[in-house]
């Protein structure tokens, strides 16, 4: 990683906690939702199970689920939107950094502002609810590979939706569909393992699912450490694909950039 | 050898054709039409390294939109553009290496940190040695006062604040030709002087300046040549003296007569004046044309034989002379 790359990662970051209030209440109501999720999923389990998750490992899932909820929507993509609709996406082509690796070290930095709240907040549910462990000590080290992915996974998705706002010249409805598509097809709604077959295998076909089935997956031993590897490789694909094609659709939207006024 | 070089450049863009009220607004939806609409058109210009140039025009004559171009930020519809030899849009990163730019109305600080996180961030994107950093720092506090805010949050500085600021991040890096848009837009009398007065020095050390400004006083303190644009072509092209001895052909001389002035027998009197009433009925402006007339010549006629309580010059004004190129009265 070059200077400038964590120049710009450390910027975004002293960014996000140069806002202390909201920062603090985004990590009050991700706690909120994970005692929400918790409550909910009791009542529905009691006793038994749903779609091969116990109380126990439900309890797992759901904050896996607070963990990669927190850290997947901590980048800073309305502050990305936000320099496009207002032109100031003129001052960024000014400069001498690629525009997507520039982006991507500030979302990246961004997200890595949550981080702290996303680890406390895991400690205190694992200490109080006590879920499920990992399945073994592999499927532990494997899980905190899947979630390292996290990071460019959600940048990738993130940028692709706010590259959108040069054709659409707004980001409010885009970044209401693409919340609807990561809540819904990541499992972090539902578990994908409660939706018709069909469905699944939509999800496992959308990058989505990463983001909180293909960890707690791996943590709760539902599939083998070959299935496991195998779900990261495929993890890690997605990551480099959605840069690859992101970096496509940048090569002709910025033949047609417009920014109009002084 | 030139540093900057345009060869028919033109920029169109597509524009919304939509009809106002409810009804426009329901039938665009349906069926879309857009118009073209061109901001630049043919534009011809050549800078060589060191010059110092005033892009002026009056509003949405296509002077922020050249910026664009010339900077790499918009593709050219037509023609080309190649600054120290390289397309500035294709060859961005490189190009942005060896330009620094300021947009008056839009700033390039990170609004939330303090202004010195900002030109650190800059240090690390331009590669800038902590010697060069250290010394420009230096320049730019002697010169701008920098110092004085450089802890501050942006969001809490003054116009004038951040506009020197602003200057202050597009130079960091020593650029070789610089582009300025309207860097004084809005700032009180005494923060432009300072400007002014760093863009001069800027200039005189040798680097090469675009500036677009409707402040008139930077274009006569700061640049040699003037390029005045219109409806995205250029209507002057030429240096600030040229424009002066071609364009003001006519002086006039303010006279404060003892009693009320009789414009007609005035103008009957002296036919190869032309006589306009002034504000008081004692008051009249004679215009004369500069070539045919001295100063002293006319002076001495008038003081003669209409023995004026009083008198004032009238001084040409480059500003009047750009106002009746806007207006079309003038031509290349």
């Amino acid at each position: 990683m070059a200077s400038i790359d964590i120049a710009l990662a450390t910027i975004a970051f002293k960014r996000k906690i140069a806002y202390k209030t909201t920062w603090l209440f985004s990590v009050l109501f991700g706690g909120w939702a994970l005692l929400a999720g918790l409550a909910v999923w009791n009542h529905l389990i009691g006793d038994g199970e749903i779609g091969g998750y116990d109380w126990e490992a439900m309890k797992a899932y759901l904050v896996i689920g607070f963990l990669t909820t927190t850290l997947a929507w901590a980048g800073a993509e309305w502050d990305m939107a936000n320099r496009i609709l207002d032109g100031l996406v003129a001052i960024d082509l000014t400069k001498p950094v690629d525009f997507q690796r520039a982006r991507a070290a500030e979302y990246i930095g961004g997200m890595t502002a949550s981080v702290p709240a996303a680890i406390l907040g895991t400690v205190i549910a694992v200490l109080v609810f006590r879920p499920a462990g990992p399945a073994s000590p592999l499927a532990a080290a494997l899980t905190v590979f899947s979630l390292l992915f996290i990071f460019p996974l959600a940048f990738g998705i993130s940028y692709l939706a706010i590259l959108c706002c040069f054709v659409t010249q707004r980001f409010l409805g885009i970044q209401w569909a693409k919340d609807s598509l990561v809540a819904f097809f990541s499992g972090m709604m539902i578990p994908i393992a409660l939706m018709p077959g069909w469905l699944q295998g939509l999800a496992w076909a959308m990058p989505f699912v990463h983001f909180t089935t293909t960890p707690a997956s791996i943590y709760l031993g539902r599939v083998d450490t070959a299935g496991a590897l195998g779900l990261i490789a495929v993890e890690a694909a997605w990551a480099v694909g959605l840069l690859v094609i992101a970096r496509l659709i940048w090569r002709q939207l910025v033949k047609k950039v417009t920014v109009h006024g002084g | 050898m030139p540093i900057l070089e345009s060869q028919s450049l033109t920029k169109t863009f597509r524009r919304p054709d939509k009809a106002s009220g409810f009804k426009g607004a329901v039938k665009h939806l349906a069926q879309r039409k857009y118009k073209n609409y061109t901001a630049v058109d043919g534009i011809d210009l050549s800078i060589d390294a060191g010059e110092s140039v005033a892009y002026v025009g009056p509003n949405g004559a296509g002077k922020s939109t050249t910026v664009k171009l010339l900077t790499g930020i918009l593709r050219p519809s037509e023609g080309t553009v190649r600054v120290m030899g390289r397309d500035p849009h294709t060859e961005r990163i490189a190009n942005a290496h060896d330009i620094g730019v300021l947009f008056g109305q839009r700033t390039q600080l990170w609004w939330d940190l303090p202004v010195e996180e900002s030109l650190k961030l800059l240090k690390h994107m331009y590669g800038v040695s902590d010697a060069d950093y250290k010394r420009r720092i230096e320049r730019f506090d002697e010169l701008l006062d920098l110092n004085e805010f450089m802890p501050a949050l942006a969001r809490t500085l003054s116009l004038g604040q951040r506009m020197r600021a602003d200057l202050a991040c597009a130079l960091i890096h020593d650029p070789k030709m610089v582009y300025l848009d309207e860097p004084t837009i809005g700032l009180d009398i005494s923060v432009k002087d300072r400007l002014r007065a760093f863009l001069r020095e800027l200039v005189n050390d040798g680097t090469t300046l675009l500036l677009t400004s409707h402040d008139l006083a930077d274009i006569e303190e700061v640049c040699e040549r003037i390029v005045v644009i219109d409806k995205g072509a250029i209507a002057y092209d030429g240096s600030i003296e040229r424009l002066k001895a071609h364009y003001i052909t006519t002086k006039a001389v303010n006279l404060y007569l003892e009693g009320a002035a009789d414009v007609p027998a005035l103008a009957e009197k002296f036919p190869d004046y032309e006589w306009t009433a002034g504000e008081a009925p004692s008051e009249v402006t004679v215009t004369y044309e500069s070539n045919r007339f001295t100063t002293a010549e006319v002076l001495g006629s008038l003081t003669a034989q209409l023995s004026p309580r009083d008198l004032s010059l009238s001084e040409p004004s480059i500003e009047d002379v750009i106002r009746r190129l806007y207006a079309g009265e003038l031509t290349k």
